[in-house]
């Protein structure tokens, strides 16, 4: 369903920004803003402000969230960061260290 | 659920690098250089603004930049390239517009892979610069390292003078193929290809 | 060994052949097709359709031609207002120029590619003449 795709290998330098979903399994720095979805697996490295509509992490961010529908950390993200969304839930075992703005 | 090979979307812009050991296709827009181990393929509608390097490319979009195949690159209909292609094998089909300087048969090292295997098993070339190419699938028998090719190439001998850039055609390069044809020395006398001396 | 100048014209409608025995060093132009299967140092300007056969080999400064289709080896820049097509078997060094150029896997080349058109708007649009890399010289 993801129309791009940062796989495991990859590495981006750089902003991304698109209007469809997102999932990064690699490494992605600078900057990543999407429309819709953006997915950060485990295992991925981001270390990046990111933009998103609904925002699923599992990996390692180091970088401010903001999202127009919801946050949702998963077990095994690790997070620095600040957090902005109406909704947002940080599941057992995620890791996350920053502020959380839910007055959207 | 992410497969081995990347995707950049059709809206997805991309200013900056993109590196990686994976296969990475581009539907979308990437401003910045791609560098990686893999295969890369430029979607009809993608479009680079930069260099790309990979083992095989593929090209139906647009690229404004050099293509360096480790192993082949393919430009298909539809692409636009203004930019070098290097490859040891390029395709270019009709329909594919270029402008830029193409070379064929060059061995590319790639940019995140360590020096392969058969580059040790390789003979060594004389004229590392020539770059013959590595093709991993070689019949003729291993050729001396020594400057002049082996005799068993026959008339290979004499292309060194007459054509040397083209693919630096020696037997040791060719790839299961025929020898290709001789291009006798065409500022010799007459119609005979004597053997030269060397120089 | 032909003369200095040879006219390659298809008297009945034939394309005219330089065989794979000849060699010609000097000057070919002709109205219609021609094949070249031997050797051919000099020039080369025709109206029609050319072809360097497979163990063919041509040695020019420029070639002028509708179609060239080139299976053989070529040295020579290549200016035809039509297609240019290098089969597997062809080894090129020059620069090729036409309406459209295409090179099958297994072709050597090695030089220039100059087709007319333009880059999308994203990536700078019109670049009709702008050069990337470098132009090799020849010899």
């Amino acid at each position: 369903m993801a129309s791009t795709v940062i796989g495991a290998g990859i590495t981006v330098e750089g902003d991304i920004t698109t209007d469809e979903d997102v999932v990064v399994a690699g490494t992605v720095r600078g900057k990543l803003s999407a429309k819709e979805g953006i997915t950060i697996e485990h295992g991925a490295t981001v270390e990046a402000d990111i933009v998103g509509g609904s925002l699923t992490i599992a990996g390692a961010l180091t970088g401010n969230v903001t999202a127009t529908e919801r946050v949702d950390l998963q077990s095994g993200a690790r997070v620095i960061g600040n957090v902005k969304a109406s909704r947002v839930t940080i599941a057992d075992g995620a890791q996350f260290k920053g502020n959380v703005d839910m007055d959207v | 659920m992410a497969g081995s090979i990347s995707v950049i979307g059709r809206t997805t812009r991309v200013h900056g690098r993109v590196t990686g050991a994976v296969d990475l296709e581009v539907q979308g827009f990437v401003e910045g250089d791609i560098a990686v181990g893999g295969d890369v393929t430029v979607d009809v509608h993608g479009m680079v603004g930069a260099g790309v390097r990979g083992r095989r490319l593929v090209v139906r979009g647009a690229v404004k930049g050099d293509l360096v195949g480790e192993e082949a690159v393919s430009l298909e209909d539809g692409a636009r390239v203004v930019g070098d292609v290097r490859a040891p094998r390029v395709t270019i089909a009709p329909g594919a517009l270029v402008r830029g300087f193409v070379q064929t048969g060059e061995a590319v090292e790639s940019p995140s892979r360590a020096a392969r295997p058969q580059s040790a098993a390789r003979p060594a070339s004389p004229a590392p610069a020539k770059t013959m190419a590595a093709p991993p699938a070689r019949a003729p028998a291993p050729t001396p390292v020594a400057a002049v090719p082996a005799p068993a190439a026959k008339p290979a001998v004499r292309q060194t003078e007459a054509m040397t850039a083209v693919g630096s055609v020696t037997a040791n390069s060719l790839p299961r193929r025929p020898p290709p044809p001789v291009v006798p020395a065409l500022k010799k006398a007459k119609g005979q290809v004597a053997k030269r001396k060397e120089r | 060994m032909a003369q200095t100048r040879t006219t390659a014209r298809d008297a009945d409608g034939r394309d005219a052949r330089i065989g794979s025995a000849a060699r010609v060093r000097g000057r070919v132009h002709g109205d219609g097709n021609l094949i070249v299967e031997g050797h051919v140092e000099g020039q080369l300007a025709i109206r029609g359709d050319l072809t360097i056969a497979d163990g063919a080999s041509v040695t020019v400064e420029i070639i002028e031609a509708h179609a060239v289709t080139i299976a053989g080896a070529l040295e020579g820049d290549v200016a035809a207002t039509g297609a240019v097509r290098l089969g597997a078997s062809a080894r090129v060094r020059g620069n090729l120029r036409g309406a459209a150029i295409s090179m099958e896997e297994g072709a050597r080349y090695s030089g220039r590619l100059d087709c007319e058109f333009d880059l999308p708007p994203e990536l700078g649009g019109a670049s009709r003449g702008e050069t990337r890399g470098r132009t090799p010289a020849r010899r």
